[in-house]
């Protein structure tokens, strides 16, 4: 255990845990929002994908790195209103409404890439921008702590920030007192006089400017391209990662970094000659086991009271 | 009766009219970007009629998803949102591979026993989330989801470190022995006999939803859990029965695509015929019978694509655009359930009850 703390204070380990939990957090928190609304964004996928594509076309087309993300995050904000458009617009399911999302979105990203560069594999042949990493002035020189928490990319802050912020938003704002009201129970929060469709596409458009950057943040951050189906279920576990978070913004940020420790453990152990097959079922299993925990001592509670 | 068949036939003919409109406002705006857009949409609406060998790939592809849109249609049925039947086809296929390779087994029970066994590894991937919701309550939804891709990596290093020819340069299997193989049904096509596994078990899924009484008791716990457990149903246990056929369907289907069309096997994603099962299922409106057309339609808008592909500078992906947009449009309530329609649907029946 001492081992395992040790480790994690390595200024290069614990820089890889923030690496791969930010695209994590940050879908994770944009699923909560729209989840507490009472619709669980299943095309989280097909939003982080599109908004990692969008980044990268942006960027290389106006070889400015930051209109690349603010495309990216509008680009996310329209797909996650064009969801509350199908859904309640036209009631289809929300179910329905994502799993045609991530179809779509493999489609036209896979199209995209192809229009833009010939090829439908990889955007290497585009000259896109990487978003930069910050140096946080005064904190960078202080012992220990300077060099584990200056330096990070700039979508990491953010995503760190962006927890407090969701958390004070859902519990003592007007707008996250209706978002929870509509979650909880949409007719009484209709009599109240606040509109299940007007806040749940509020809470999707914004669960897609998450998604973007995401997104954006896969491709120009993690890595300085867009690749065919580059999130490779990242979505999913940002699901389970807010589902493990049981609804709030901290639970969240707590499942979305034991997730990014899974990751890393799978990481350092691949180098260390283990089989990556094997390692890289870590992050998919963590969150299977860790739902079903949970839900088997919701189970075990309710029934010692009844 | 003629007026129901009319109701339905009113229906369909709807069904049939927004998919039209679907396909052409995808299709239309990617016609006018090449030089002859008339020639885009001759190519994609009738080219697949063309000749014999192009029908033949439309079964060809129709095949697998027929098998899954079944498997779904009844995990669906059962009330339960289960996305595994992606995993399901994944191990099946693998299972089938495995089986092949490893067990020295030849003459006519070679084949028949690499489905068995790709059927029963197969379903694993159904049947995990499955329980795990049954008996503690976990989201299988979000459970499915994820777990495909742990059973994919699980997969792939089963292949790598097992079944992995070293000679061959990709990462692919051993070569399936020449027992193990499900005939050819046309010359030019990759048809094999698999097509008809998949018409008869579509056939005997519609018999056993609408017919017996195990699937009478499925779709009454899935439409209406709290009639169930009133009419003193076995819930958890007819839930769990329609994730293990589901599964092992979705598994065998897996099994029969590796041996009917490879000579070896070298998947290392997800194939994607799960999802487009799911669509298949959504498109029947989860009717076994339905499973047939919709995913004979569906196969004919990919052999579609992949014409426009082959002969004019179209990525066949337009095809994942089409098939997400047809997806939404007919589970749109606005469409579906409008009170015009409703009220015409009712007005050709009501007629007939007056008589």
């Amino acid at each position: 255990m001492i081992e395992f703390f040790g480790a994690i204070a390595d200024p290069a380990v614990f820089a890889t845990v923030l690496r791969v939990m930010t695209p994590l957090l940050l879908a994770a928190l944009g699923v909560l929002i729209s989840d507490r609304a009472g619709v669980l964004n299943i095309g989280m996928e097909g939003i982080m994908l599109s908004g990692a594509l969008i980044g990268v076309l942006v960027s290389a087309a106006t070889a400015n790195p930051f209109l690349g993300l603010f495309a990216a995050l509008i680009g996310g904000g329209l797909l996650g209103a064009l969801m509350a458009f199908f859904i309640n617009g036209l009631g289809t399911q929300f179910i329905i409404t994502g799993i045609a999302l991530n179809m779509a979105a493999l489609a036209a990203t896979t199209l995209g890439l192809f229009l833009a560069t010939g090829d439908k594999g990889m955007s290497g042949a585009l000259k896109s921008g990487v978003l930069p990493n910050l140096d946080i002035p005064l904190l960078g020189g202080v012992p220990i702590l300077g060099p584990l928490l200056s330096g990070h990319h700039m979508l990491t802050y953010l995503a760190i920030l962006a927890v407090p912020a969701v958390a004070i938003m859902l519990a003592r704002t007007p707008f996250g007192l209706h978002i929870r009201a509509v979650g909880s129970d949409p007719k009484a929060a209709a009599a109240a006089g606040i509109s299940r469709n007007r806040v749940q596409l509020y809470t999707l458009t914004l669960s897609g400017v998450f998604g973007g950057a995401a997104g954006a943040y896969l491709s120009m951050g993690y890595v300085s391209w867009f690749a065919q189906n580059m999130t490779a279920g990242r979505g999913f576990i940002a699901l389970a990662a807010e589902v493990m978070g049981m609804g709030t913004a901290w639970g969240t940020f707590a499942a979305a970094a034991v997730l990014g420790i899974a990751e890393t453990v799978a990481i350092t152990m691949q180098t260390k000659g283990l089989p990556s097959e094997l390692m890289q079922m870590i992050p998919y299993i963590v969150p299977a086991v860790m739902l079903t925990v949970y839900a088997a001592r919701r189970q075990a509670k309710a029934r010692k009271i009844s | 009766m003629t007026r129901s068949i009319l109701a339905g036939l009113t229906e369909f003919a709807l069904t049939a009219l927004v998919i039209g409109l679907v396909i052409l406002a995808v299709l239309v705006p990617l016609a006018l970007s090449q030089p002859d857009p008339l020639e885009v949409l001759r190519l994609f609406v009738l080219g697949p009629f063309g000749t014999i060998r192009h029908m033949g790939n439309i079964l060809e592809a129709a095949t697998p998803t027929m098998m899954t849109g079944l498997a779904a249609t009844i995990i669906f049925r059962a009330g339960m949102f289960n996305l595994g039947v992606e995993g399901s086809f994944f191990l099946g296929g693998l299972a089938a591979a495995a089986t092949a390779v490893l067990l020295p087994l030849t003459g006519f029970v070679a084949t028949p026993a690499a489905i068995l066994v790709g059927a029963l590894v197969g379903s694993l991937a159904c049947i995990v989330p499955g329980y795990l919701r049954v008996r503690f309550g976990a989201s299988e939804m979000v459970n499915s989801l994820v777990l495909n891709f742990a059973f994919l990596f699980a997969g792939v290093y089963v292949l790598n470190y097992v079944l992995r020819d070293p000679n061959a340069g990709a990462l692919m299997s051993y070569k399936l022995p020449g027992d193990f193989t499900l005939d050819r049904l046309l010359q030019g096509t990759r048809l094999h006999t698999g097509v008809i596994i998949a018409f008869v078990a579509c056939l005997l899924g519609g018999i056993w939803l609408y017919g017996t009484r195990s699937g009478l008791n499925v779709r009454i716990v899935g439409s209406s859990p709290g009639f169930a457990s009133h009419l003193g149903l076995a819930s958890s246990k007819l839930l769990m029965q329609a994730q293990i056929a589901g599964g092992l369907i979705a598994g065998m289907a897996g099994a029969i695509e590796v041996l009917g069309l490879y000579s070896r096997f070298s998947w290392t994603g997800l194939p994607g015929h799960g999802w487009t099962g799911i669509t298949v299922a959504i498109l029947a409106r989860e009717n076994p019978f339905l499973v047939i057309p919709a995913a004979l339609f569906l196969a004919y808008l990919q052999v579609g694509g992949d014409m426009l592909a082959r002969n004019l500078d179209v990525p066949s992906e337009i095809v994942g655009l089409v098939t997400a947009a047809i997806m939404l449009a007919v589970t749109a309530a606005a469409i579906f359930r409008h009170p015009a329609f409703l009220r015409l649907i009712r007005d050709i029946k009501g007629q007939e009850q007056g008589a």
